[in-house]
């Protein structure tokens, strides 16, 4: 029994860390324009559209936060081996892992804005000082709730891989939760701005991202303060619902019917989320209606 | 000064003669399987082909619309196919390795659920941010009607975009497809770590409580490069984007069924061979 | 709308690159075998070595290859080479001696099944697919051979899965603190996969310039070997990580700096904190 209500105090942990993790990934990638939204950032200065967004695209998401992680841990498990405690060891570890985004995050930005040469995009120099520092501050948090989340894993709850492995994995979920959820939001919502809400962007009007503030000229820490607020939040929770859950119910009902409990519980919560999912569906489309009048005909 | 070279032609169309190529060298790396290692390495092979098979008809379910997703232009979720597809199913393979001592179909249905679940969550925080953050309907651009629902659905497609969101159907493959990729990334997981626990401690003159951490780490970081390549493999084969059991490309399974099949066979061997020689 | 991918031709041609970088490669991983010679680790560094000149010619494969637009991502490239070239650099460790040679060759073999697989079987028919996964996956093996190498100081299977400590005095072998009991394949692993792809995908568009991105590689590599010299410090003796953090160091920084003037060189303005130009069209 204690051992359960222990299991349950570090799977809360576990969950409260990756719903800051995810919250933080979603909102470094939006500042860096990392991930699909890049594309239309990339995408402007062709289409005559000069711009100061931060262009970072290091790679898609869930392979850059995949790498992240696993130099974390990695770094960590190393110092860990050198006999340094392993809170120290995860924050050293961090820190280096940090450092490394931040250089792929220069390079990717100079990169790609020289490459735009010929349409006139300029390289900010205070671009890079200011976004990839902010961008830096919140892989940080990322990276270190991740890493976090995966020692408490292996070291507290016995999960059999070493700690890297377990980042790379928790990594790449994240990217790919974050990446899922958060991008619409910053694709579509905040890069047009400027066109109808409640409706996806029609083809024609891509590469024309708004690039005025209410003030100046919007930077990309501007994204980064508008996303945050639900797109980030909503990656926060995906990815820390995925964490919770998944660790909730191997704790709480392995042990019945030898294995055959966790099963079970796990397809009741996928019936769950998709009552769930057709419910908003459904509410969405009596709600809001049809954008045209229906035509059976229509190809 | 050349511009692109070649746009990417693949077609759905099925080349026979290299279909049949791809059985052959399938049972050719079978039959040399049996000749180093009858038994454990032969079954251990079928495992991990069952599994590859598994992840790349698993990754056609998993709803991916790429770049145009991201700006509400296409349904799906905006990220890369292989990539989400990992995500899935390593969460899977995370849940299915820590039941591995509850014995091998329970293991596997675990890390099936564990992918599945991770797809239903994320499935359902995309229609979340869709309908609540940005008040977009779901919408196909592929077919007129759900083929599970039955809802309409042209006319929910904001003009100048091939649909947004996930209609119900995408959400269904997504989690099928999380499923399918959870338990065979598991599989080839167990299968690997019960040949690696067999022979390792002979292999390196050690106890096998000694070389367990090796054999769980080499078995889990063979069962992720696997992974990586089925997904990438079929990745190619819908050419980035699908969104879902209803679309199209969707038909062109049997041609990434083939290529995951010699894929993993090919690797599988390699990994056998480790311990075989 | 993607981003339209255009090819500049020009610059040094593939092939040259190709056998500059496995012939240097493959030297690199050879000169790390000094430390079972003269019984040291202070060689390692090679290792790094050998990762950075890999990478050189994999980033340029991947040029080539993802010129043609290939449907998906530019980063599923690196993937799909190290995927396959890890396995295949497994296998080859048991070699010994003959483990970079066999890791070629074996990884040729698979990335030239992965190659026919996707053209003829996937129906993608795409002219350098063949040559293009054939290459990855040797480059894949060799970049994860050339970090084990630097990390545990050599690249025999029983190297790399255990570690000698001394615990009061005593030595004792450990199975878990090993660079796979460990798990650090998985960091090799991924360094490797995002470094290989990283070069080209910051570096596409009209402007896309080959010394640029070579130089980019070169930095990644460096970067790679910063964090994997750090890493070392856990499995080989303090001096010879520190020597292999200094390579690291001294060549990330001259790369970085390079990368930086080519940037300026390249780019249409420099500018710091100004607004964006009035020249646009519209």
């Amino acid at each position: 029994m204690e051992h359960i209500v222990f299991g349950i105090g570090i799977t809360a942990l576990t969950g409260a860390l990756a719903t800051v993790a995810g919250s933080a990934e979603d909102t470094e990638s939006n500042i860096g324009s990392q991930g699909d939204p890049n594309s239309q950032v990339q995408l402007a200065p062709q289409m005559g559209f000069l711009h100061r967004i931060f262009n970072k695209a290091v790679a898609g998401e869930p392979p850059a936060y995949g790498l992240w992680c696993a130099l974390g841990a990695g770094l960590a498990w190393a110092f860990m081996a050198m006999q340094v405690n392993a809170i120290l060891a995860i924050v050293l570890g961090c820190i280096l892992a940090v450092f490394v985004q931040g250089v792929y995050a220069t390079t990717a930005y100079l990169g790609r804005t020289a490459s735009l040469a010929k349409f006139g995009q300029p390289v900010y120099v205070d671009i890079i000082k200011s976004m990839t520092t902010v961008t830096m501050a919140h892989a940080f948090i990322a990276i270190f709730c991740t890493v976090a989340l995966c020692q408490l894993i292996n070291g507290a709850l016995g999960h059999p891989f070493p700690l890297p492995l377990l980042a790379l994995i928790w990594g790449v979920a994240l990217g790919a939760a974050g990446s899922a959820t958060g991008n619409p939001y910053y694709g579509k919502e905040r890069q047009y701005q400027n066109q109808k809400f409640g409706a996806g962007v029609p083809i024609s009007a891509s590469g024309n991202i708004v690039r005025y503030a209410e003030a100046g000229e919007r930077n990309s820490i501007d994204n980064g303060f508008f996303t945050h607020k639900i797109g980030g939040s909503a990656s926060g929770v995906c990815f820390g619902l995925i964490v919770f859950l998944e660790l909730w119910r191997t704790i709480l009902f392995e042990r019945i019917y030898a294995g055959w409990g966790a099963i079970a519980v796990g397809v009741l919560m996928i019936l769950i989320f998709t009552v769930i999912d057709r419910y908003i569906e459904v509410w969405a489309r009596k709600n809001y209606g049809p954008y045209t009048v229906a035509k059976e005909a229509d190809a | 000064m050349s511009a692109v070279a070649a746009k990417p032609t693949a077609g759905g169309a099925v080349n026979p003669a290299a279909m049949a190529v791809g059985v052959v060298m399938l049972i050719i790396i079978l039959g040399l399987t049996y000749t180093i290692s009858p038994g454990m390495g032969v079954m251990a092979l079928i495992g991990i082909v069952i599994g590859g098979v598994m992840i790349g008809f698993g990754t056609h379910f998993v709803p991916v619309g790429g770049a145009p997703a991201a700006m509400g232009q296409a349904p799906g979720i905006a990220t890369g196919v292989a990539m989400l597809a990992a995500g899935a199913g390593l969460a899977g393979l995370f849940g299915g390795a820590w039941a591995a001592e509850l014995g091998i179909v329970v293991a596997v249905v675990t890390g099936g659920i564990g992918g599945g679940l991770m797809m239903a969550i994320t499935c359902m925080m995309v229609n979340f941010v869709y309908v609540f953050g940005m008040g977009i309907p779901a919408a196909s651009g592929k077919v007129l009607h759900d083929p599970i629902t039955g809802d309409s659905q042209a006319e929910y497609k904001s003009q100048g975009t091939e649909g947004h969101g996930l209609p119900f159907v995408s959400f269904v493959g997504g989690v099928i497809g999380g499923i399918l990729a959870g338990a065979g990334g598991t599989l080839i997981y167990i299968e690997l770590l019960g040949l690696y626990e067999a022979t390792f401690p002979t292999l390196m003159s050690a106890t096998p409580a000694q070389v367990l951490p090796v054999a769980v780490s080499v078995a889990g970081m063979f069962a992720v490069a696997l992974f990586l390549v089925n997904a990438v493999l079929t990745a190619y084969n819908i050419t980035g984007t699908i969104e879902g059991p209803h679309d199209p490309k969707f038909k062109r399974w049997p041609r990434a069924i083939v290529a995951s099949a010699v894929a993993s066979a090919l690797c599988g061997f390699v990994a056998i061979l480790i311990v075989a020689i | 709308m993607s981003v339209k991918i255009e090819v500049i031709a020009g610059g040094v041609p593939h092939d040259k690159i190709m056998i500059a970088g496995l012939v240097s490669t493959l030297v690199c991983i050879y000169l790390t075998y000094l430390n079972a010679f003269t019984n040291t680790e202070v060689f390692s560094f090679f290792g790094g070595l050998a990762v950075v000149a890999a990478l050189i010619w994999g980033s340029h494969t991947i040029k080539v290859l993802c010129s043609y637009g290939i449907g998906t991502g530019v980063p599923s490239a690196g993937m799909i080479a190290f995927g396959s070239g890890v396995i295949a650099m497994l296998l080859a460790t048991k070699f010994g001696m003959l483990a970079p040679i066999v890791a070629v060759v074996l990884a040729a073999v698979i990335g030239l099944i992965l190659g026919y697989v996707s053209n003829n079987i996937l129906n993608m028919k795409i002219p350098a697919m063949v040559q293009a996964l054939t290459e990855m996956a040797v480059v894949g093996a060799l970049t994860v051979m050339g970090f084990a190498a630097m990390i545990t100081g050599g690249f025999t299977f029983t190297g790399l899965t255990t570690s000698t400590a001394s615990f009061l005095g005593f030595p004792i072998t450990s199975y878990a603190n090993s660079f796979l009991g460990g798990g650090l394949i998985a960091v090799a692993f991924l360094l490797g996969a995002i470094a290989i792809q990283h070069p080209f995908n910051a570096c596409l568009g009209p402007g896309w310039k080959q010394d640029r991105m070579l130089m980019l590689t070169a930095e990644c590599g460096f970067l790679s070997m910063i964090v994997a010299a750090v890493m070392s410090f856990a499995l080989i003796s303090a001096g010879s990580a520190l020597i292999s953090l200094l390579v690291a160091i001294i060549g990330w920084a001259y790369t970085y700096s390079q990368f930086f003037e080519m940037s300026k060189r390249d780019a249409a303005a420099w500018l710091d904190s100004k607004p964006i130009p009035d020249t646009e069209g519209q």
